[in-house]
């Protein structure tokens, strides 16, 4: 069987063991008097009114301050901007979870103040907590999309614009709105997806029962109530209506996942001083609201008083999670570029059902939500394999798994455009696989270790499935920080969030940096020009 | 001899139709109005488009059924002969398969890059080059490959007269040199000229 066929069964194996494990134990079924429950009907209400509230947030926001990016180009720290959006996207949940309590908790910073606003009505538990915690999350993810779009912006369009004296309304009718109209749609849907599958914010913000999803109702059938129809009955409804909106997404697009040029000289109109001074605010505002809840952290760092077997369990957990995620990952990027093979094959034969068919099925795991991959699962292994022994090494897979969509997404597009400049020429030099690699990995190099350093951290945060798969032996660095929160043991949480932060920085920063060190290419011929003065010029253009 | 016979392709609804024959060792050049099917025939020669009817065969073996990794061609596009992200020397070593014994001709490449008055940027990438700088490149690749048939598509487009002639001239003793069975697709009369042997016109 070829490679990239074994990663497909890998992909749709995991999906189909879940299923059946869930399907097939003691030959339960579906509960269909839940239905008819008006518990069923709270619980998807609030699902889908959290994940709506929180998309049209998150994109609403991040339509103005991608603007003002944009307009003004020469911001300070804008490319730092940029790189931190995305580092608040993939930050591991617990993170921003810890930071958000330690802002507005019930002894947070900010909490008298909010209190006074809301004469004491103040609660992070619930609905605010949730919304505030997928805004923060989603909304520098969409900034950095939509910033994205507005530069592919033809500069040839601004000229004409102002040729024709258009005034800003129409500017933005004319020129914009038809770029940003598909980008936002499709952002709405994607985020909207991502928060609908929420786990581990719903989990520590969530509250109670008025405030639950279905995910964590999944979670809570399975954990406390071992109901497996219930759960069974959620799971099929979770994954029809996030399957359902993926599978418009797919219709009607993708989203970009290019790299951000921050540096691109393109003729814009400029704004007037209040224009200039308003994006100005808001580009404050935004660096402060995303820095405020990493800096919230850093008090109870200062104040925690570590001890020792404090010290040691942080350590263990922390080298735990990079093993853990550096497997993960790089099996995810190997998976990936397997599963791109056919699609690209496709691509280059122009069948678009074919192609629509195999996206569809490496990516599955980005609607499947991860609590029912790993209950499914475990129950698929409870009689057969001893858990408690082997537990990790499904952690690590259903790790791969679920970050899986996320390389493949982000490796695409790079291939098809070598495959589109190139393929024709390599196939006319007849180059065999090991030369065609030589000469496709300084192409995709950057990306793909890029997207390397992106699912690493995405894989460090995880918590759905180690909540499953997971033991003590095992430990992880969120798992430890939830253990601390869930016993208000605030500073140590805090210190171990820092400490998670600061290696998916790391990750996620030096990655990118290395890329841009320009390794010089493996030269291909047997014979090398020896001038020195050639050999630099050469490399300058990487 | 490559022989072309009753070949038929239907390509957006317009049928094209060759027969066609050229000795081995000799250079046709193919000329005809725009979107006349010059570019098609040879995409069908080297195997990106495969034919609804006819043959084209090489030496009496039929390349029909071949990949274009299979059939003994080399081909120069309109555009797109260069990787643009490694140096213009590993892009000219490229196409040659190489054993313990057999090396890449280093050499000529050099004296040909040399005699083309491009071998200052063995070491750039071929962003920073012109476009006459890189068709000269990708000329000297597909001429020195050791393939039997040489597909050339409009090759001296972007040079200016002078190194247009010396291009033509070159490509004329090479593919003479080494006994090569060329197909070159040009507009200008003087390319003709100075570098084929004959040439059909196609209607």
């Amino acid at each position: 069987m070829r490679l990239h066929w074994l990663a497909y069964s890998f992909v749709l194996g995991l999906t189909v063991l879940s299923f059946y494990g869930l399907i097939s134990f003691g030959n339960e079924s579906l509960d269909t008097s839940l239905l008819q429950d008006s518990y069923f009907y709270s619980i998807l209400g609030f699902t889908l009114k959290q994940a709506l509230i929180s998309a049209v947030l998150s994109v609403g926001l991040a339509i103005p301050i991608a603007r003002a990016l944009y307009f003004l180009p020469h911001l300070p720290y804008k490319k730092l901007f940029l790189a931190f959006c995305l580092l608040c996207f993939v930050t591991p949940t617990l993170i921003v979870i810890t930071g958000l309590v330690a802002l507005l908790g019930r002894s947070g910073f900010l909490t008298p103040w909010l209190n006074t606003l809301s004469d004491n009505h103040w609660n992070i538990y619930g609905m605010s907590g949730i919304l505030i915690a997928h805004v923060f999350m989603n909304m520098p993810l969409a900034v950095r999309i939509i910033y994205l779009e507005l530069q592919s912006i033809p500069e040839t369009s601004w000229k004409l614009a102002s040729q024709l004296k258009l005034n800003k309304a129409d500017c933005f009718r004319i020129v914009e709105w038809p770029t940003l109209r598909n980008t936002s749609i499709l952002l709405l849907c994607f985020i909207f997806v991502l928060c609908f599958n929420s786990f581990a914010v719903v989990l520590a913000l969530g509250g109670g029962p008025q405030s639950t999803t279905l995910e964590v109702a999944i979670y809570q059938a399975l954990k406390y109530d071992f109901n497996i129809p219930e759960a069974l009955t959620l799971a099929w409804t979770q994954l029809i209506v996030a399957g359902g909106l993926y599978w418009l997404i797919s219709r009607f697009g993708s989203l970009s996942w290019k790299n951000v040029d921050s540096s691109r000289n393109v003729w814009r109109p400029k704004k007037g001083t209040i224009s200039i001074q308003a994006s100005k605010v808001m580009y404050g505002l935004a660096w402060i609201i995303l820095l405020l809840p990493f800096v919230s952290l850093i008090p109870g760092l200062l104040d925690s008083k570590l001890s020792r077997p404090d010290i040691q369990a942080i350590s263990r957990a922390a080298a735990v999670s990079i093993g853990l995620a550096i497997i993960a990952a790089t099996l995810a990027m190997s998976i990936a570029y397997a599963l791109l093979h056919p699609i690209r094959q496709a691509a280059m034969g122009a069948k678009l059902k074919r192609l629509w068919l195999l996206e569809s099925v490496a990516t599955h795991t980005l609607i499947s939500p991860a609590m029912v991959l790993s209950v499914g699962l475990y129950i698929f292994l409870l009689p057969r394999i001893d858990i408690e022994q082997w537990g990790i090494v499904f952690v690590i897979l259903l790790n791969t798994a679920l970050v899986i969509p996320f390389a493949v997404k982000k490796l695409k597009p790079r291939l098809l455009q070598f495959d589109q400049q190139y393929n024709r020429l390599a196939r006319s030099l007849k180059l065999n696989r090991r030369t065609l690699w030589r000469i496709e990995w300084p192409f995709i190099k950057e990306i793909y270790l890029a997207t390397f350093g992106l699912v690493l951290v995405l894989a460090l945060g995880d918590v759905a499935i180690f909540s499953i798969f997971g033991t003590t032996e095992w430990t992880t660095l969120p798992w430890l920080i939830y253990g601390y929160a869930s016993s208000y043991r605030i500073a140590e949480a805090s210190a171990a969030s820092f400490i998670l932060l600061i290696l998916c920085a790391l990750f996620l920063f030096l990655l990118e940096k290395l890329v841009h060190k320009k390794l010089a290419l493996r030269p291909l011929m047997n014979q090398k020009l020896t001038d020195e003065k050639q050999h630099k010029e050469g490399d300058t253009h990487a | 001899m490559l022989n072309i016979q009753d070949l038929l392709l239907e390509l957006d609804g317009w049928p094209l139709r060759y027969d066609l024959q050229v000795q081995a060792g000799e250079i046709v050049a193919i000329q005809g109005i725009s979107g006349v099917g010059k570019t098609t025939l040879l995409n069908l020669i080297a195997g990106y488009l495969t034919p609804d009817s006819g043959t084209i065969a090489w030496n009496q073996h039929v390349l029909n059924d071949l990949s274009v990794e299979q059939r003994p061609v080399s081909m120069l596009f309109q555009d797109h002969n260069l990787f643009e992200h490694i140096s213009v020397l590993e892009n000219l070593c490229l196409g040659f398969k190489t054993t313990a014994s057999i090396q890449v001709p280093i050499q000529s490449i050099k004296n040909a890059a040399a005699y083309l008055g491009v071998d200052e940027h063995l070491n750039k990438k071929p962003a920073t080059l012109s476009g006459g700088q890189r068709q000269r490149i990708a000329l000297i690749r597909t001429l020195l490959r050791p393939e039997a048939i040489v597909l050339l598509d409009e090759p001296f487009a972007e040079l200016d007269p002078v190194t247009r002639e010396k291009a033509a001239l070159w490509t004329r003793d090479q593919a003479k040199t080494a006994g090569k069975t060329v197909l070159l697709v040009t507009h200008q009369e003087e390319d003709v000229a100075r570098v084929a042997d004959r040439k059909v016109i196609l209607t």
